[in-house]
């Protein structure tokens, strides 16, 4: 459905350099920071920017096509939408662009609990409020194949974000291709089927399981550990100290940070260090580490 | 295509501030009619639609409406909503143009008749007939105009091209030099009855009128097709 054919593309600050990916029916995500080029990569599957060299092929055809064109639908992280009109009246005009006929305004919005603001004029809309209508609208559509989301959890509507995941899943279903850029790697693991490491503009590694890209990202994984108490973090600090896995570690109140190469390896380290120290963790999270910080942590510019 | 205009209709029949300053602006103008027929100027209608329809009125208000339909935002930008639905940007930038200049166009010329009809004067042509006339070069000069500023639109961020068009209408359209040619002022002045650029016809200046609204319209579409 989408295919990027050794693609480069410029946008400043982003550049996309020799990408190659494929991606079918189902849900993909695309895991970096805004600055490796998710954006970029998403404007060039709908046709918003051009490549400079490779060439991106989108639903069989060129993401210029006016036909591809109505099949593609984006959820950016500030959506546009028609500002005069009301809800409905844009789903309406949207449905009609599309070629999508019959199709009840109401139920579309159900889909992400967000029915209620189909009276609403979109200027009235929050930012969250927005994107839960444009994700209705992408998700209901029966004429769009390929959908791009940047960050589908983040500024969401709180009714739309409990619903998206099932949204999208039921989508991919339907044979279209749902494609996730999230620097949340907690996200991209609760959305997607397989996922895409973007790192300063190319794909690093591909896995269906998040816990298989730590270790080919070349940047390692950080992870964050909260024990109850401050004094609980600082035992918990000394007690990793010294550990091989560790590339480094820091403490701050009562969290504690710590990097290396492999988020397997990093549990396992947490995990002695607290039943040695007789610490009680009361949650663990994994980290993405940012490009621009990854290369000043490798003393790069 | 009729869905497409749906959008650049509603900004301007939904934009309250956009009708209160398109009817100051043409309040305007019957004042300084009403103004020409209360001194009894022989030529009242002439002076009145030369010196302060064509010279400000004019593209004043084709300057708003199309601010108006494009919700006062770059050309780019005012496509997006109808783009990220899925329409082609050279078809949204056509119907989003079509509408600016109709919309001008019908304000334009019921603007020059009012001001032709109340400004009358003994020695201007009978009245009926100069409205008619009046309101055929406003109309024409107002949908030049729109397709102008159309294209300013799709330069800077916020569309500051638009501006930048209005005052360079102004600085080259006053003569009658060959720098008048390719602006709309010096062709609607010569419709209104005014000082012709280059010696052309009246005929010669609506030739050039619906030219100049043609090359904006295509060249304001091509940017849209290319950079959205």
């Amino acid at each position: 459905m989408i295919t990027l054919d050794r693609v480069a593309a410029r946008r400043s600050p982003m550049t996309l350099s020799d990408l190659s990916a494929q991606w079918g029916p189902g849900v993909h995500s695309i895991v970096g920071a805004p600055a490796d080029g998710a954006a970029l990569l998403f404007g060039l599957v709908c046709g918003a920017s051009s490549p400079r060299s490779g060439q991106v092929r989108v639903l069989d055809g060129s993401p210029t096509d006016a036909s591809v064109r109505r099949r593609v639908a984006r959820i950016d992280f500030d959506p546009s939408l028609p500002e005069p009109l009301r809800v409905a009246e844009a789903l309406s005009l949207a449905a009609k662009i599309r070629g999508d006929a019959g199709l009840e305004i109401g139920g579309r919005l159900a889909i992400l609990g967000v029915e209620t603001l189909a009276a609403r004029f979109v200027r009235s809309l929050s930012l969250a409020e927005a994107r839960a209508v444009c994700a209705a609208e992408a998700l209901t559509s029966p004429g769009v194949r390929a959908i791009v989301v940047l960050e589908p959890l983040v500024a969401m509507d709180p009714r739309a974000a409990r619903r998206i995941g099932d949204a999208m899943r039921s989508a991919a279903r339907a044979g279209k291709c749902v494609l996730v850029a999230s620097s949340s790697l907690r996200d991209a693991a609760e959305l997607a089927d397989d996922h895409a490491l973007l790192q300063s503009g190319r794909i690093v590694a591909r896995s269906s399981s998040i816990e298989a890209l730590y270790g080919v990202s070349g940047q390692g994984v950080r992870l964050r550990v909260f024990a109850r108490d401050d004094d609980g973090a600082r035992t918990l600090a000394a007690g990793l100290a010294g550990i091989a896995e560790l590339t480094s570690l820091e403490r701050s109140g009562t969290s504690v940070r710590l990097r290396g190469a492999s988020a397997t390896a990093l549990a396992e380290a947490v995990a002695h260090a607290a039943v040695a120290s007789d610490v009680e963790v009361i949650e663990m999270r994994v980290e993405p580490i940012a490009a621009k910080q990854a290369l000043a942590a490798e003393g790069g510019p | 295509m009729i869905e497409l205009a749906r959008l650049p209709l509603c900004r301007l029949v939904r934009t309250r501030r956009a009708w209160l300053v398109l009817a100051a602006w043409s309040a305007l103008g019957l004042w300084v009619a009403a103004l020409a027929r209360a001194q009894g100027s022989a030529h009242g209608a002439d002076r009145a639609l030369i010196d302060a329809y064509g010279f400000l009125l004019l593209p004043v208000l084709s300057y708003v409406a199309v601010g108006a339909a494009l919700g006062a935002r770059s050309l780019r930008a005012a496509l997006a909503p109808l783009v990220a639905f899925g329409a082609p940007p050279g078809r949204a930038a056509g119907a989003t143009i079509a509408v600016a200049s109709l919309a001008s166009a019908a304000i334009g010329g019921a603007l020059a008749a009012g001001i032709a009809a109340i400004a009358h004067g003994a020695a201007d042509a009978p009245r009926l007939r100069d409205a008619v006339a009046s309101a055929y070069a406003g109309g024409l000069g107002a949908a030049a105009y729109a397709c102008w500023f159309s294209l300013g639109s799709g330069f800077g961020r916020r569309g500051g091209g638009r501006a930048l068009l209005l005052i360079a209408d102004w600085a080259l359209g006053e003569g009658d030099g060959a720098q008048g040619f390719f602006t709309p002022r010096a062709h609607v002045r010569n419709l209104l009855g005014g000082t012709p650029p280059l010696g052309m016809t009246e005929r010669a200046s609506a030739a050039a009128l619906v030219l100049i609204a043609g090359a904006c319209a295509a060249a304001a579409t091509w940017l849209a097709r290319r950079r959205t």
